[in-house]
């Protein structure tokens, strides 16, 4: 295999999984503080692609209209998220797990006849933004600018992140809460409006994923079940709660499947399940996981 | 009280007069009672455009023939239902329009799964169904009967042999990457592409395989591996649509199209590429199959077909269009050579027809009741004629090369 070979494929990978990070980091600290996992996290991040196919069509004659929808839309679907956990989540927090996989079930049905709805059964596309259309060449073969784009989007987020969690006060908070509640509670800190605020994180992590991505591919009903799958694999292997995890997962997943495509076209895809099912058996709480 | 006696018997007969002249208008008028062909379709949703485009290449077809004094003396009238892309749904219309409406005949559909199902149901109510658009070649070769048509192609001449002929003729590539979603639509394309492909260039290769799961969007690390395998040419499987775009978009940032040949049969849909406009992604240079392309047909009837076609609804028209058209003249042929609505005979003849159309001539075929519809191919290209990308060298396959023969259906029926 020769070298441009194996960089464009690691390439591909990356941006594959970048974006699958944005949407897996969203659930994982979801989980990590709310201990609700959010089996409608996928749907989330189809509104999210939606509501950016709808600014740029309508805006469309605006300049630069893609960037102001970057900014827009992951903020349009956090307050979707907070209307969603105000009224639905937090009624079951103190339920069962079960009533919590209930529930959020419910709600990719119900998200999901919503924007059949709102948008229709068809496919949507949003053209690539000026300045990061085109491509280079990598070691002599052709690269989209964009995909490169989107993998420093992930870095960018994700250091981004980190930072926010371990040296901004809000992140401080946001530990504490996590680390233990009522602690967190007799504290004074307010943790129901902490709790709502981590949800509308995640699903603004959704939401930019869902606006990074129309531009590459097409916006459609079908889009939540495409990557929760993947979703959950990246948090199995990383570890459920950990926001490193997600991003090792992410890069794991992407790479594994890239070069499985590469290697063995026709398993490429049982790749991921293999390895979520070998960590699952040797180290349940993923990588980078605490055990429970 | 005799007076009271003689008012009501009065009255009384008088209804029973106007009750006995209301028969015999009713003689005269079923020599105007119209010929009702059903049309079952998805008329809503997604796949809406086709439906509407198939109702409406009929309702031009009728237009002209009521003005021309109808079928023996009487009207045509068409009436569409939708079928919700569910075979639930369209039975149910189907009985509904059968029974209820008392059509003489059914067209249709869109889904070969709904296709199907009215099918067995036609066979059961011995009415004739004519297929418009569903694609499956299962429908009419292993479930074919006497009661079902297909005045459209199908996925045999679409997806396979049309693209292996028109490869073969082309550029003759003797390495090629194939892609297609994992599921039977997908296998079975490149399977009937094979057949064909390998016949007529026995030393080609498929070097390698690739299937994404169905719904994918992001083809990315498949496009890079595509991008490095060596191959000559990539040919799609029945990747049209939604998967489509998505897929074109990767390849063309990835500088695919330049790079190699690439054989992308849905490419010629107006429908998918009908809204995409100069210096948006598209398959440049594909080679593409193509069932109704207008802006290549010369006939002036074609013309004045998408004309009023754009004058009814507002786009152009879809292969669907023509092929009800062309099911509607059939009909009409049919019934005037037979000269009467009756089932048996009109079957009898349409199986041995020969429909003399604005793309040619047009036989239908004894054996699996299939129309020996053209398939046209030709490169993508935008050209200053039309506002989308469209196949442009346009040539045609004709007769029965692009169809499984007889003999191969008899043995597909036997299994």
């Amino acid at each position: 295999m020769r070298i441009e070979v194996i960089a464009a494929q690691a390439l591909s990978g990356l941006s594959v999984g970048m974006v699958l990070f944005l949407i897996a980091a969203g659930l994982s600290i979801i989980f990590g503080t709310l201990k609700v996992l959010n089996l409608a996290h996928g749907s989330i991040y189809m509104v999210g692609a939606f509501i950016c196919y709808t600014f740029t069509s309508t805006f469309a004659h605006v300049i630069g209209v893609f960037w102001w929808t970057l900014i827009l839309a992951p903020i349009a679907t956090a307050l979707v998220g907070g209307l969603i956990e105000i009224f639905l989540l937090r009624r079951i927090y103190a339920e069962e797990m079960l009533y919590q996989y209930i529930l959020t079930f419910g709600l990719i049905l119900v998200l999901g006849e919503m924007c059949k709805l709102i948008w229709g059964v068809g496919y949507h596309t949003v053209s690539v933004p000026w300045p990061v259309n085109g491509s280079v060449p990598i070691l002599g073969i052709s690269f989209p600018v964009y995909n490169l784009f989107l993998i420093g989007c992930g870095i960018a987020v994700f250091v981004g992140l980190l930072f926010f969690m371990h040296y901004t006060g809000l992140g401080s908070t946001i530990r504490a809460v996590t680390y233990n509640r009522e602690m967190a509670n007799a504290l004074g800190i307010n943790v129901p409006m902490v709790y709502t605020g981590v949800f509308m994180l995640g699903c603004w992590l959704a939401g930019l994923a869902g606006t990074l991505m129309p531009p590459m591919s097409v916006v459609a009903l079908g889009a939540d079940m495409e990557v929760i799958i993947g979703c959950f694999i990246i948090v199995v292997i990383g570890g459920l709660g950990s926001l490193p995890g997600a991003f090792i997962g992410a890069i794991i997943l992407g790479l594994l499947t890239s070069f499985g495509i590469f290697i063995v076209p026709r398993l490429a895809v049982a790749f991921g399940f293999i390895l979520m099912i070998i960590i699952l058996v040797i180290r349940p709480w993923g990588l980078m996981g605490k055990p429970e | 009280m005799k007076k009271m006696g003689i008012l009501v018997s009065m009255l009384l007969v008088m209804c029973m007069v106007a009750w006995g002249i209301g028969f015999v208008p009713e003689a005269a008028a079923a020599k105007k009672k119209p010929i009702l062909i059903g049309h079952v379709h998805a008329m809503s949703g997604a796949m809406s455009m086709y439906g509407i485009s198939c109702a409406t290449g009929g309702e031009i077809a009728i237009a002209e023939i009521n003005a021309a004094g109808g079928v023996l003396g009487r009207p045509l009238k068409q009436i569409s239902r939708d079928s919700k892309l569910s075979p639930e749904t369209g039975l149910r219309e189907s009985k509904d329009l059968f029974l209820n409406k008392r059509v003489d005949f059914l067209t249709g559909t869109i889904s070969s799964a709904v296709g199907q199902a009215i099918s067995a149901y036609a066979k059961r109510a011995k009415k004739i169904f004519i297929i418009n658009i569903s694609q499956s070649s299962r429908t009419t070769e292993e479930l074919g009967h006497r009661y079902l048509f297909r005045i459209d192609t199908n996925a045999v001449p679409y997806f396979g042999y049309g693209p292996a002929l028109a490869l073969a003729q082309k550029w003759a590539d003797k390495k090629i990457i194939s892609l297609g979603f994992d599921y039977e639509m997908g296998h079975n394309g490149l399977r009937v592409f094979k057949e064909k492909y390998l016949q007529l260039v026995p030393d080609a290769k498929i070097i390698d395989e690739l299937w994404p799961p169905l719904g994918t969007t992001d083809f990315t690390p498949y496009i890079s591996k595509i991008a490095n395998s060596g191959a000559d040419a990539f040919f799609l499987s029945c990747v049209y649509g939604g998967g489509e775009l998505a897929f074109t978009k990767q390849a063309w940032a990835f500088g695919l199209y330049d790079k190699m040949h690439a054989v992308q049969p849905c490419a010629g849909d107006v429908e998918t590429w009908g809204k995409v406009k100069k210096g948006e992604p598209y398959p440049k240079g594909a080679l593409a199959t193509c069932r109704y392309p207008f802006w290549s047909i010369e006939d002036p009837k074609s013309k004045a077909f998408v004309e009023e076609h754009y004058n009814r609804v507002g786009f152009l028209p879809s292969y669907g269009a023509m092929n009800q058209y062309f099911i509607i003249y059939a009909l009409k042929e049919a019934i005037e050579k037979v000269g009467a609505v009756d089932t048996e005979k009109i079957v009898d003849t349409l199986e041995t027809m020969v429909l003399d159309t604005f793309v040619g001539k047009v036989p239908i075929r004894t054996c699996d009741h299939q129309a020996i519809m053209p398939t046209w191919f030709g490169i993508m290209k935008f050209t200053p004629d039309l506002p989308f990308p469209h196949i442009t060298e346009v040539e045609v396959l004709r007769g029965e090369s692009p169809y499984h023969s007889c003999e191969q259906i008899r043995k597909l029926r036997k299994k």
